[in-house]
């Protein structure tokens, strides 16, 4: 088994913290590190990192203060010192919100050779509470994870940054995390420069889980503003193609063309085309949770129906709020200070 | 040594990646070559929709890009000894062939521009320290988008030029063969099927800015190259009248032409 160094960016204490990072010290792989970094030594999560460590003598584990801004993208400057410090060629940038089993290291690493680039998993949203929660986990656990699946099949994988494994001898060959700062998605960003070299970008069988917890409409609203401005800067062809792969779109256009060409009931029609529509996101959200909560078909009829609004004010618009930072996204998803 | 000035990559619209390139060239024994991805311009319909399409380098791509190249320069250099030299192809792209111009520019370190007139793309490469190249101005023989502008203004931009390609391909262009301008010969290769097509022969020291400066004092020669697995990659039966040279000695000096001439056999 190849030693692995865990990357782990941290700002603030999110609820559920202390489990998701746990889970990493409890991971049952022969040979690894965890370098925590934040970017303040005043950071909330300072105290809770360096009691875990304490507690935790078994796993080689430290953290890091990195005060370096080589763009506006916040997580790549605070993961700046770790990259350099990694004690391995092996790195895994993993966010502070996932939680993992504990063979999930020796299930990443397994789909290495020499034609892949980078590992990456599909999210699995758990532990939703509150109406924003419980969208982002609908949102996670069907939309989502069925277009990474799509992408994947058509051999453009997208990479998500909640878990990239990949080799340090490999992004140094694009110019190393450093070249990602000055794009808001680091994680599309690096799996573009894996493919410009040529390499297999792979998702990994079992998806990561990320503790969603109780958050705000307003919150699931402007990160999927943010989201959303970020897939229209960098692929704005399927950006706009976005709203038919939703089920609302394609429902009414293909209820009035049932009607018109045989005569249908749109009414039957659009209630058939949800309720197929609704089936097939149940057995894909299934297999991410298996135990949906019981308001999982009214929050999915709720997100279906907002993905329209959602979708026309992420078109009218190019400014994003991120970690207290206001950033305007231009082509190709680079960032400048608004 | 053997060269290519004229590749595009995935980055564009190539069908094979940086690395990709850099071994298929490396293992033939290449001693110099450089991708030159296009760069489209950014106030015309056509040109943003090449980029939508990811047909074209960006300013968000550009960095990924020069990294790419620096990084596999090194390996090239290290595992062939072979130079990389990083360009673009500055691309102005009309629905009329005689409004279109492609720009070559060799050996640049900066994100240039495609917008503007061809007099200003020119100055801004040669600022930037790099070669300005008229890339395929007449008609390349095939059925594809043909780019005349600047040769229907090659008398001004002359001077603004440091060659002009006299061969895209596998076709030798008569019409810069006999105007007295300095030439290149490059494949302006998409996928390894064009390999073959000619190529230029530099004889200077193995070195980025020699290169540029055989290239600056027309210290070329030209030569068509034949990918065929198993062999040493040169064709050798290339003869003058193949090339279509009868025109002058002065473009004669500028072939190679193999002593072991079978005459007949026709390069184009």
């Amino acid at each position: 088994m190849y030693p692995v160094s865990i990357l782990k960016p941290l700002k603030g204490v999110e609820e559920g913290l202390r489990e998701n990072l746990q889970s990493f010290f409890d991971l049952d792989y022969p040979c690894y590190e965890i370098i925590f970094s934040i970017q303040h030594w005043t950071d909330p999560a300072r105290a809770l990192i360096e009691e875990m460590i304490q507690q935790n003598p078994q796993t080689a584990a430290r953290l890091l203060i990195c005060e370096i801004d080589l763009g506006p993208n916040p997580k790549v400057n605070n993961l700046i010192l770790s990259y350099k410090k990694a004690k391995y060629d092996l790195l895994l940038i993993s966010d502070s919100n996932v939680r993992v089993n504990r063979d999930y290291l020796k299930r990443q690493v397994a789909h290495l050779d020499t034609s892949v680039g980078m590992v990456t998993s599909v999210v699995a949203g758990q532990n939703a509470a509150g109406i924003g929660g419980n969208l982002e986990g609908v949102y996670l656990n069907t939309f989502y994870a069925r277009w990474m699946e799509l992408t994947a099949t058509f051999g453009h994988a997208c990479v998500v940054g909640k878990s990239m494994l990949f080799r340090r001898s490999t992004s140094e060959r694009f110019g190393g995390i450093r070249i990602l700062a000055r794009y808001l998605a680091e994680d599309y960003m690096a799996g573009e420069a894996v493919r410009r070299l040529g390499l297999r970008i792979i998702i990994a069988t079992d998806p990561i889980r990320q503790y969603i917890g109780d958050y705000a409409f307003s919150t699931f609203w402007s990160r999927h503003l943010r989201w959303g401005r970020i897939r229209k800067s960098q692929a704005p062809l399927i950006f706009f193609a976005e709203p038919f792969f939703g089920a609302v779109l394609s429902g009414m256009l293909g209820c009035f063309g049932f009607a018109y060409y045989f005569g249908v009931s749109p009414f039957y029609a659009f209630a058939l085309h949800m309720s197929v529509w609704f089936l097939c996101d149940t057995l894909v959200a299934m297999e991410l949770e298996p135990n949906p909560s019981s308001l999982f078909p009214l929050i999915w009829v709720v997100r279906e129906f907002l993905a329209l609004p959602l979708w026309f004010h992420t078109a009218i618009g190019k400014t994003v709020q991120w970690r207290g930072r206001s950033l305007t996204l231009k082509p190709g998803g680079l960032l400048e200070d608004s | 040594m053997l060269a290519d000035f004229h590749i595009h990559s995935t980055f564009s619209d190539g069908k094979h990646s940086i690395p990709e390139l850099i071994d298929a060239y490396g293992t033939r024994g290449f001693g110099c070559i450089s991708i030159t991805d296009h760069l489209c311009e950014t106030e015309t319909v056509i040109g943003r929709f090449a980029t939508y399409l990811g047909r074209s380098l960006t300013p968000a791509t550009f960095p990924l890009y020069l990294e790419i190249l620096k990084s596999e320069a090194r390996r090239a250099w290290i595992e062939y000894g072979m130079v990389v030299i990083p360009g673009v192809e500055l691309t102005k792209n009309s629905v009329l062939n005689h409004r279109s111009a492609h720009i070559i520019a060799l050996g640049i370190e900066g994100l240039l521009c495609a917008d503007g007139d061809a007099v200003d793309i020119c100055r801004s490469i040669r600022r930037h320290g790099g070669l300005a190249i008229a890339a395929h101005p007449v008609s390349t023989r095939k059925t594809e988008k043909q780019t005349y502008e600047l040769w229907g203004r090659r008398e001004e931009l002359a001077p603004e030029f440091d060659a002009w390609e006299v061969a895209s391909g596998p076709y030798l262009f008569d019409e810069v063969l006999e105007s007295g301008l300095p030439m290149i010969a490059s494949s302006d290769l998409h996928s390894l099927k064009q390999m073959t097509s000619w190529k230029t022969v530099l004889s200077c020291e193995r070195h980025p800015e020699a290169v540029l400066n055989a290239i600056r004092k027309q210290k070329v020669k030209f030569q068509f190259y034949r990918d065929e697995v198993g062999n040493d990659g040169l064709d050798h039966r290339i003869d003058s009248s193949a090339l279509g040279i009868s025109h002058g000695s002065h473009s004669l000096r500028h072939f190679i032409i193999p002593e072991t001439l079978k005459v007949g056999t026709a390069a184009s």
